[in-house]
């Protein structure tokens, strides 16, 4: 059953500033999906018209099949977490949990039993008397789920809530809260800016740009064909390398000098990408192309290699290479590299389609 | 100062040291010339060591009459001012926590407008108004009441303007959070706002206390009945004897306690107070 639906819904500002054009998604009971983009994309305005936080000026949102554009936010049925947390200061960990059923008039014994089996799942049980000032940021965190859990509401909206952790903290909270959420079965929607979290996260990723949604799908999906060159570029660390060409009989020239062999319909300027941890190292006889080594990042595991490529272009085209192991090339040194079919992606150089 | 230099130290102390003794002096002398007997004070020299009268005039003060033209006891007195005083400052924090309240949270026409003319109003302090303030009052036939020396000092831009600053410097998400947890306005107001808001009110208390404590003119003007009078306006016309006299040690014992519930309020509450001014919560 379909939980939570987007209707063509679009936000403009009464000063004119079309923030959301049109949005549709229609979100499956108990689905994780991540709306992902970059800063001013609108992923948090879209979050805060579901919530009710900011009005909607077009379009339905219909939760469990009811229009709740015009209810207030308290009557939809919906939990938010924060990315400041917003507990409430003067409140300990038990207030702070209880305040919304004590609004809705739940009884004290009920209100008790709630707030002890969620204390329980999130491990806060020693912190009920406690103040959030007293409080390290990752038990904030876990109070501030533990307030939206309480409340077990239709659906979790999640606003960039783990931005304010440190790295470590951060992967770990993240796996909780996915754990929570599998176990819990509640529709989530969650905003983030951080592509790893939505990859991590999500059953099916919504990433948007300037309002739009560029793509919905599995992360999988938008890993492996990325619909355009905005996805391709924000889906995956480092992000893809794209260069622009022509499509001619040839294959794909990428410059005067340098030509890829590839037999394609489609005639004219477009994109050539592909993935840093796609290309291969190989040597001079089989490689497609050569880099120039510029700079060299070791992270044990894998070597990021930031090169450009030796095309003969005016512009010089920067090249990421991701290599498993450890590899020390000299700076300046020549670098050849294949880059198998399989992987390509080619995009229209004029509308950013895939093509 | 970090770095320590002899000199530089005993400078800072001197002045410290002479500062604090221009302040203690005349509470000192007041001190003093309140255990003294009636008339040591007219020898032409003031005395710096305690008489043996102490007793006598504190009670004399407090429970018979302040003074020979002052057919009243002090505690009575004192009474007056704390209704007074206490009045203006709750009046005063209840009045501006809801005007600010409403031109913060609130998007209604003209809200600007309202705030500038609500600021305007510090440049209309009592003293300019008192005119026609007391003319409202007489005709409201609050002349001689305790409703009349309240109300009139009750509307405070200072206080509105320092509740605003404080109020709009609470996040928007806990807001947010608020109207998700299903708090409406008046929840809200009272779960969330006013606790939050706990050391504010308690360094306008302060403020506002001391002020309302320290009324002379407005006091003075519309009593007219010695039952109203209140503490610090009373000082002076025990100063105004037509023949005779002035009893000092009388007025020694009541300027003593014309000092005292401020200095009560703010070594009672200036732990809260400072809290209230640098606003180390949220």
């Amino acid at each position: 059953m379909t939980d939570l639906v987007l209707e063509n819904i679009g936000k403009t500002y009464p000063n004119g500033y079309q923030a959301i054009p049109s949005i549709d998604l229609s979100i499956e009971e108990g689905e994780f999906i991540v709306l992902v983009g970059p800063s001013g994309c609108g992923k948090s305005t879209l979050l805060r018209m579901v919530a009710g936080l900011e009005t909607i000026t077009q379009g339905d949102l219909l939760i469990k099949g009811n229009r709740v554009n015009d209810k207030e936010p308290a009557d939809r049925d919906i939990a938010m977490v924060f990315q400041n947390y917003a507990l409430y200061p003067h409140m300990t960990v038990r207030a702070n949990m209880e305040y919304g059923l004590k609004n809705r008039g739940v009884s004290k014994q009920e209100r008790h039993n709630k707030v002890m089996d969620v204390a329980a799942m999130l491990g806060l049980d020693e912190l009920l008397e406690r103040r959030p000032g007293q409080l390290s940021g990752g038990q904030r965190q876990r109070v501030a789920m533990g307030r939206a859990m309480v409340r077990d509401p239709k659906v979790f909206l999640f606003d960039e809530p783990l931005s304010n952790l440190d790295a470590k903290l951060r992967v770990q909270m993240r796996v909780e809260i996915r754990q929570l959420q599998r176990k819990l079965a509640t529709t989530t929607l969650y905003v983030t800016h951080d592509q790893v979290e939505a990859m991590t996260l999500a059953d099916r990723l919504v990433v948007l740009n300037k309002g739009k949604a560029e793509q919905i799908g599995t992360p999988m999906e938008l890993y492996d064909k990325p619909a355009t060159t905005f996805v391709a570029e924000f889906i995956g660390s480092p992000s893809m390398n794209l260069l622009d060409g022509m499509l001619t009989e040839r294959g794909i020239a990428l410059s005067d000098r340098l030509a890829l062999p590839m037999a394609h319909d489609y005639r004219g300027a477009i994109k050539w990408g592909i993935r840093p941890e796609h290309l291969q190292q190989s040597d001079a006889v089989n490689g497609d192309f050569s880099l120039q080594v510029q700079a060299v990042e070791s992270l044990g595991a894998e070597t990021l290699i930031h090169g450009v490529l030796e095309d003969g272009a005016e512009q010089p085209n920067p090249i990421v290479v991701r290599l498993s192991g450890p590899h020390l090339p000299d700076i300046g040194s020549r670098m050849w590299l294949t880059a198998p079919l399989q992987h390509w992606h080619l995009f229209d150089a004029i509308t950013q389609q895939r093509l | 100062m970090i770095e320590n230099r002899p000199w530089l130290r005993f400078f800072s102390h001197l002045i410290l040291v002479v500062g604090v003794f221009l302040v203690a002096l005349p509470v000192w002398v007041a001190l003093v010339g309140s255990t003294q007997p009636e008339g040591s004070f007219n020898s032409g020299s003031i005395p710096m060591w305690f008489g043996d009268q102490g007793v006598q005039n504190w009670a004399h003060v407090l429970f018979a009459e302040a003074g020979s033209t002052l057919q009243i006891p002090v505690w009575h007195l004192l009474l007056n001012s704390l209704v007074m005083a206490l009045g203006i400052t709750l009046g005063k924090i209840a009045i501006s926590i809801v005007s600010a309240y409403a031109i913060v949270f609130f998007r209604f026409p003209f809200r600007g407008v309202i705030f500038w003319i609500i600021f305007i109003t510090l440049m209309l302090p009592v003293e300019v108004r008192i005119v026609p303030t007391y003319q409202v009052i007489a005709n409201l036939d609050m002349l001689n009441s305790y409703s009349g020396l309240i109300l009139p000092l009750i509307a405070s831009a200072t206080a509105t303007f320092l509740f605003r600053q404080c109020f709009m410097s609470i996040p928007g998400e806990l807001v947010e959070a608020a109207r998700i947890d299903g708090a409406g306005p008046i929840r809200f107001f009272f779960d969330i706002l006013l606790p939050m808001s706990r050391t504010n009110i308690a360094a306008l208390f302060v403020i506002m206390f001391i002020y309302g404590w320290n009324q002379y003119l407005w006091p003075l003007i519309i009593t007219t009945d010695d039952t109203y009078y209140t503490l610090v306006m009373s000082i002076k016309s025990m100063l105004s004897v037509p023949d005779g006299d002035i009893q000092w040690n009388y007025v020694m014992v009541t300027t003593l306690l014309a000092m005292l519930p401020p200095v009560a309020v703010v070594v009672g509450m200036q732990k809260l107070f400072v809290k209230g001014l640098v606003d180390a919560e949220k």
